[in-house]
């Protein structure tokens, strides 16, 4: 029982639950629609490479002078080194969304760890995990962040650290109070009575059952982390060999983009950190709403 | 066992949760109202005293009020902070400008054409040798409180700043040479140098009281913040609130005649835009280093006049060439490739000045040449066409191959100990322009096998690494005085931080021969003898390549023209209004009629006034309904 992985009954049947699962996510509008945006700006993100010509990136050779309206030769406008709008906000979403979801990572990972580890082994464990947790939780997430960045070296992953340390103390909550009902349910104490260790339940029974809740709240966790990389990024923290959309704003504002009355320049990149936010939380509520029968109901 | 595959964990618990629920809502329904009536209460009264205060935040103060008697005030907007008000400590442009109306100098810079002229000295005589240099103090002149201005304090200002190494932070260039200083009676002033110096007509020392200073035992801990600080310049400062305005008051008394304005006020913004933008509202009367973009985009804003003056600045790229401290141990975390002047120079030829000029300053700029910015003149020093390091990828790749930095797999070029050429990069990191210069010179040098990393820091970040040579490449800029000595200075081993810190070094140039030419023209009298050593001073600088010049910025200004009809500029031809060598631009800034009945900008005020009278009335709307929910509440139920 330790050993072997789930029956072939179980096997059988999640290919069936999931099903059921889309079935349910399908009848949410939003979700569906938050979904369709993420796919076409991942797509487009990750094929990037691939339909633009990243020399156009490169300050030293763009010949467009700077701050130009859109027109036909650059449909978004022109930067204050001449280069294109629409190409800088392309390439911006990689940068946003790779911090965004490593960030949301990480903080998953944190959280999870902590919360089923508190409510699991409980008494002191459960105490000093806590204290920890609320100790993380009524720091001002951004200051510790800022401080976090100034003090490690500027990169991309400096970000998503920063982020994700200071983000997961709502996720070890959250996990830690769905733990502690698994756990009181008869088949993991029966699990229990039959010998199984601490691994086997958490590995076999605890995880399993909160991994859908995590996932969940995941979700709604890259949202806010976007819009964590993108206040860094524009409070000048980011890493500045790459864009992001927070960059972009940043060097609109440092230019004096708003005086120049440019507002191709700060429109898009605050627009694509809208949209996307709101798909993730689109998609993030809509999860919730199918894994949670509850919210099912009343929606309806 | 069971495995639960879709997880509906909320089933067991959540009805009991709808239960209490249901029972907390009614529990609460009669308590509400008063809750609510008392929060709102609480709301207002918490947000109420901000309203009149609001505008002390923004650049507004209780004295605007006054405005209506025919009082003008010069409200200046600046970004840059006040390092420290401590005039033996304060170096920064906002500092320093702010030191020129408080604090008398011996003397001072001409507004027409940068010539010396008296201030605090009427007439000054030096000894044939040129070691004894008498200077006979203005008669008549007193601090702000009352006491007389006597040469008393001009001994007290320099032998503090002989004797005691922190109130030498500033500017003890001038008197590191000074033997002795003496006053024979209350109005002269004797010095006596070591060798002959040739900066002593332009001493831009700020003299202190020495009734108020002799109390002061620790320069380096002193901000100077008590008001109002006691001066003896056209203005006095009276208010000071870090990062938010500092202002200052006409000295009726002053011995050239009261400024035409009464009060003055810098105003400090946290970016240029926002600074802009209370110019065109009228909150601010004069917003200085305005980006291109911002000076383009005033053009024919209404009441706005542009200024575009010479600038007095050069900007540059440190190449860190091996940081010593002045004892002459290795500090800092330079790359050693950079120690060799030849990558240094390969480096030169990889940067384009004249794109970076047309393309980082818009255009308002002038290419960068030797070191000292074409607007003196006389100094002026342009490297001739066979020693020019003009822009060629091609020129600086075959320089780095014959130095033998050959690439490595990954097209990075390699040093003799096998180090990659990987550079890092320190900008101030809210600046445009760095971060644009930043981008350029990353992707030239990329070209050339050397990776540039990019690190934006704080300005005080900045100039911690700089001081600790804590750098590779390092962007540094400073505004030349007419006497270029200064920051002829920075170049030399004698500028460079002493072992427990302190000292203000630019490139820790730190050469033999530089050296010796920086101190042959501190003493050469004969004017074009020492022009030319500052020429040859400039050349050896620009052999050594420690320090990029990459271009001299103008200086972009603007005004509001409904409310000054122009300011006194330094020089006469394309002069700046702000930092200038002198107070002039403040001291002689031109009211208009307009200025003097209307008083300055009520936007804030009304502002505040109307956030206010909208909160009370929220406040009011929410108590009635609060009161008229709950005399009707049985009725609703």
């Amino acid at each position: 029982m330790t050993t072997g992985g789930p029956s072939a009954d179980v096997r059988a049947r999640r290919p069936s639950a999931l099903a059921e699962g889309w079935r349910a996510y399908r009848n949410e509008r939003g979700g569906v629609f938050g979904l369709a945006v993420l796919v076409l700006v991942v797509l487009l993100a990750l094929s990037a490479p691939l339909l633009t010509d990243p020399a156009g990136l490169d300050v030293t050779r763009v010949e467009e002078a700077p701050l130009r309206p859109p027109g036909a030769g650059h449909w978004l406008g022109t930067d204050e080194s001449g280069r294109s709008v629409l190409l800088l906000t392309w390439w911006g979403a990689r940068v946003s969304l790779l911090v965004g979801s490593c960030a949301a990572a990480l903080s998953m990972v944190i959280g999870t760890l902590v919360g089923v580890t508190a409510a699991h082994f409980g008494g002191w464990t459960d105490t000093v995990l806590l204290r920890l947790t609320d100790f993380f939780l009524v720091l001002p997430a951004l200051v510790l962040a800022i401080a976090l960045s100034t003090v490690l070296s500027r990169g991309v992953f400096t970000i998503v650290l920063a982020i994700g340390v200071t983000s997961w103390p709502q996720t070890a909550r959250l996990v830690r109070a769905q733990t502690l009902t698994v756990q009181t349910r008869p088949y993991v104490e029966r699990a229990r009575a039959l010998g199984g260790g601490h691994r086997h339940v958490l590995g076999r029974h605890v995880l399993p059952a909160v991994l859908p809740l995590v996932f969940a709240t995941t979700t709604l966790t890259v949202a806010s982390a976007i819009i964590a990389e993108s206040t860094l990024s524009f409070l000048g923290l980011g890493d500045p060999s790459r864009i992001s959309w927070g960059a972009m704003l940043k060097s609109a504002m440092d230019t004096g983009a708003v005086t120049a009355g440019a507002w191709w320049y700060l429109f898009p990149p605050g627009l694509g950190i809208a949209v996307v936010v709101l798909a993730f939380t689109l998609c993030g509520r809509s999860l919730e709403t199918v894994l949670n029968p509850r919210l099912r109901g009343e929606g309806r | 066992m069971t495995w639960n595959p879709t997880g509906w964990f909320f089933l067991d618990t959540y009805r009991e949760g709808v239960i209490t629920m249901r029972v907390s809502a009614v529990g609460v329904r009669t308590a509400r109202p008063r809750a609510a009536v008392l929060l709102s209460l609480l709301v207002v009264a918490l947000l109420a005293p901000s309203a009149p205060f609001a505008h002390t935040g923004t650049a507004q103060t209780r004295h605007d009020r006054a405005a209506a008697d025919g009082e003008v005030t010069l409200r200046v907007g600046i970004q840059q902070e006040f390092d420290s008000l401590n005039p033996f400590l304060g170096f920064s442009l906002a500092a320093t400008d702010v030191f020129r109306l408080i604090y008398p100098t011996l003397t001072t810079y001409a507004p027409e054409d940068f010539s010396v002229m008296p201030e605090l000295a009427t007439e000054w005589t030096s000894s044939p040798d040129k070691l004894t240099w008498t200077f006979r103090i203005r008669k008549g002149v007193s601090w702000s409180d009352g006491e007389p201005v006597t040469a008393a304090d001009v001994v007290y200002t320099f032998e503090r700043m002989m004797n005691d190494p922190a109130a030498a932070t500033a500017n003890g260039n001038y008197v590191d040479n000074f033997a002795e200083v003496h006053a024979p009676d209350a109005r002269t002033v004797v010095i006596r140098t070591e060798t002959p110096q040739a900066t002593m007509r332009s001493i831009a020392v700020p003299i202190v009281p020495e009734h108020v200073w002799s109390g002061v035992d620790d320069v380096a801990g002193f901000a100077n913040q008590r008001m109002p600080v006691v001066g003896s310049g056209p203005f006095v400062a009276t208010e000071y609130r870090p990062q938010q305005y500092l202002t200052l008051e006409a000295n009726e008394d002053f011995w050239r005649g009261p400024p035409t304005v009464d009060r003055l006020r810098f105003v400090n913004f946290e970016n240029s835009d926002a600074a802009v933008q209370a110019l065109r509202k009228g909150d601010i009367d004069v917003a200085r280093e305005l980006t291109p973009a911002q000076f383009d985009a005033l053009d024919g804003a209404r009441d706005i006049e542009r200024v575009r003056g010479k600038g007095r600045r050069f900007y540059e790229i440190v190449l860190n060439p091996g940081a010593t401290n002045s004892a002459g141990s290795p500090i800092g975390t330079g790359h050693p490739a950079l120690r060799d002047v030849r990558v240094r120079r390969a480096i030169d030829h990889a940067v384009n000045r004249a794109e970076l000029v047309d393309r980082v300053l818009g255009g308002y700029g002038t290419v960068g040449a030797g070191y000292l910015p074409p607007i003196f003149r006389r100094y002026y020093w342009s490297p001739p066409e066979e020693q020019r390091r003009s822009f060629s990828i091609e020129a600086a790749n075959r320089a780095l191959d014959e130095a033998g930095y050959p690439r490595g797999p990954d097209g990075i070029r390699r040093g003799p100990s096998g180090k990659p050429l990987d550079f890092e990069f320190v900008l101030h990191g809210d600046s445009a322009t760095d971060a644009l210069v930043g981008e350029f010179v990353k992707e030239w040098l990329a070209r050339t096998g050397i990776r540039v990393r990019l690190l934006p820091v704080s300005d005080n970040q900045v100039n911690q690494r700089t001081t600790a040579g804590d750098f590779d490449m390092v962007v540094s800029g400073w505004s030349v005085n007419p006497d270029p000595d200064y920051v002829l200075r920075l170049q030399t081993c004698g500028a460079r931080p002493d072992p427990g810190g302190g000292g203000l070094p630019d490139s820790f140039l730190c050469d033999r021969r530089y050296d010796e030419l920086y101190r042959r023209q501190l003493t050469e009298f004969d004017e074009s003898e020492r022009v030319e050593t500052v020429k040859r001073a400039q050349r050896r600088f620009h052999e050594m390549a420690t320090g990029l010049i990459l271009f001299y910025p103008n200086a972009l200004e603007a005004y509001r023209a409904d409310r000054f009809s122009g300011f006194l500029r330094q020089p006469a031809e394309r002069g700046v209004i702000t930092a200038q060598q002198g107070y002039w631009g403040y001291y002689r800034a031109e009211p208009t009629e307009r200025a003097r009945t209307a008083g300055g900008g009520g936007g804030y005020r009304s502002a505040a006034l109307a956030l206010g009278g909208a909160l009370l009335l929220g406040g009011l709307v929410v108590a009635a309904v609060t009161v008229h929910r709950r005399r009707t509440a049985e009725h609703r139920e």
